[in-house]
């Protein structure tokens, strides 16, 4: 009995496998050409891709739907994120300015335009306070993002005489240069609060010591896990991760961000329920794969992995 | 019409990257390829701004006399001697300039490599130092979480050095696997799948333009 339950699944697997050859190169039953298949439009090892990006889209569309309509979503506190105003009233009440590093990754990286988002927000909250905003950066296509995200964060302010154009310097592109260059200014003019958001290298852990030593107050995030550790023992409040990326939603409560925030979490939830039919497959058809037949999980991993 | 222009371009320009992510149609590369090499020429462009806010910044700290001037003073003298050495020897203004040795060592070489890379060097190394302080501070066990991470630490400590091993008779090399294989890597591959949406969600936002933070008023 048992063995006729294995061969039945293993003869719809093997069915299933056959459909997916023949979508993907546009052949029959009998292995004719009738048209161009799939695979002629798309990559199709890139299918599991696409699929999780249309997902994603479907559910922050619906989420955003529900968040117009009037529907609360709240989203929990973040340490991290609400030091970013104490911070800066820190800096405000010292007198002293508050430095902004962007990370050293190129503008293309989407940490660094995330970072130049948080820093419009950041440059609102110093010309609201009226303070020096300090903003090294190592490439010269970020220095124009930043240029223009410290200007209309001074302008959401209503203060744009607050924008100071010589506070945003570009140092050098190079990483260690850099890095020197943003330890001289931490030493040196001794801001308050040292704000670092973004993509960080081997560098992080030089410019997060030397702003401790300073006394300044210290906020740092990044989604690179291994720079987390080091901005973890050196500073005062670390963002890390997926937390980094819900900064503007945090900080605005805007529905329409906040409700990519409940897409990610469903998405996450899709994603731990596919994790777990995975284990399952693996732990009751991974030695028949192995021994070299055709089992679900041989098709479960076409679909949705390698 | 300031906000409309700049969100169409960047949903089209997002779009056209996507598509050909996905696509192998060859107008999908065309179209990449071409996106790219924009992007490079704003590239080339953009460095000239980032020399001149330097200039600009050092020059104004030069003129008013601040504190740090010398430092503005050097970084000019350097940055414009450098330019000049290279450019007077692409050109060669004075002749082949050579110093000699295997591969007919340059002097803008021999700049770059006796005393920009060693001055690399030396920031690289100040890391070891960070560390050890860095270090010092966290495995201080004022809390639950912190003596946890103390005693992690000692583990794989431990377990990277024979003494580690010699003294606890031979099994700090196995906790050591054990934090790294499943402790470590479970909490990082939590981080990596939290990040890995939000860049989705980031990217999405940006693409389909409902972030619009980025653009100037």
């Amino acid at each position: 009995m048992l063995a006729q339950v294995a061969d039945t699944e293993q003869g719809m697997a093997q069915r299933v496998w056959d459909w997916l050859d023949r979508i993907s190169n546009g052949t029959d039953a009998a292995g004719n050409q009738t048209w161009d298949g799939i695979g002629a439009w798309i990559d199709t090892d890139k299918i599991p891709v696409l699929a999780a990006i249309l997902i994603f889209a479907f559910v922050m569309f619906r989420a955003q739907k529900q968040a117009n309509r009037g529907k609360e979503i709240s989203i929990r506190r973040i340490a991290g994120l609400d030091a970013l105003d104490e911070a800066i009233g820190r800096a405000t009440e010292m007198g002293r300015p508050v430095l902004y590093v962007p990370g050293i990754d190129e503008i293309k990286e989407i940490q660094t335009i995330y970072s130049m988002m948080i820093l419009r927000h950041v440059a609102r909250k110093t010309a609201e306070f009226g303070t020096d905003l300090i903003v090294p950066v190592r490439d010269s296509i970020v220095l124009t993002f930043a240029e223009e995200a410290v200007k209309s964060g001074c302008l959401d302010a209503g203060r744009p005489e607050a924008f100071n154009k010589d506070n945003i310097r570009y140092l050098s592109n190079e990483q260690f240069a850099y890095c020197a260059g943003v330890a001289g200014i931490m030493t040196r003019e001794k801001p308050a609060a040292n704000i670092m958001l973004g993509m960080f290298f081997a560098e992080s852990l030089i410019l997060a010591e030397t702003g401790f030593m300073s006394g300044a107050i210290q906020v740092a995030g990044t989604a690179k896990q291994h720079q987390l550790p080091f901005f973890v023992a050196a500073c005062d409040y670390t963002i890390m991760g997926e937390e980094y990326f819900a900064v503007t939603a945090y900080l605005t409560r805007e529905p329409n961000l906040l409700a990519t925030i409940l897409a990610s979490d469903i998405v996450k939830l899709i994603g731990m329920t596919m994790l777990l039919i995975g284990i399952v497959m693996a732990t009751f058809f991974a030695v028949d794969s192995l021994a070299g037949e055709l089992t679900w999980i041989d098709v479960y991993r076409r679909l949705f992995g390698s | 019409m300031k906000r409309e222009i700049p969100i169409l371009l960047t949903v089209l320009s997002g779009l056209a990257i996507i598509w050909s992510f996905f696509s192998s149609y060859p107008v999908a590369d065309a179209a990449n390829t071409e996106l790219l090499q924009w992007a490079l020429i704003f590239f080339s462009v953009a460095f000239i701004l980032g020399i001149a806010n330097l200039v600009r910044v050092s020059l104004k700290q030069i003129s008013s006399g601040h504190s740090d001037s010398i430092y503005k003073i050097v970084l000019l003298v350097v940055l414009f001697g450098y330019l000049f050495i290279g450019l007077a020897e692409h050109h060669e203004w004075f002749g082949a300039s050579s110093l000699g040795g295997e591969g007919s060592v340059t002097v803008k070489d021999w700049v770059y490599s006796k005393m920009f890379i060693p001055l690399q060097a030396t920031m690289f190394s100040l890391l070891a130092f960070f560390i050890a302080s860095a270090t010092f501070r966290a495995f201080r066990a004022r809390s639950l979480e912190s003596t946890l991470l103390l005693v992690a630490g000692t583990i794989v400590m431990l377990g990277q050095v024979p003494l580690g091993e010699e003294i606890t008779g031979g099994y700090a090399p196995r906790w050591l696997g054990f934090l790294m294989v499943y402790i470590n890597a479970a909490g990082q591959k939590a981080i990596i799948i939290g990040a890995t949406l939000g860049v989705l969600a980031t990217g999405l936002r940006i693409v389909l333009g409902i972030e619009r933070s980025y653009l100037s008023e």
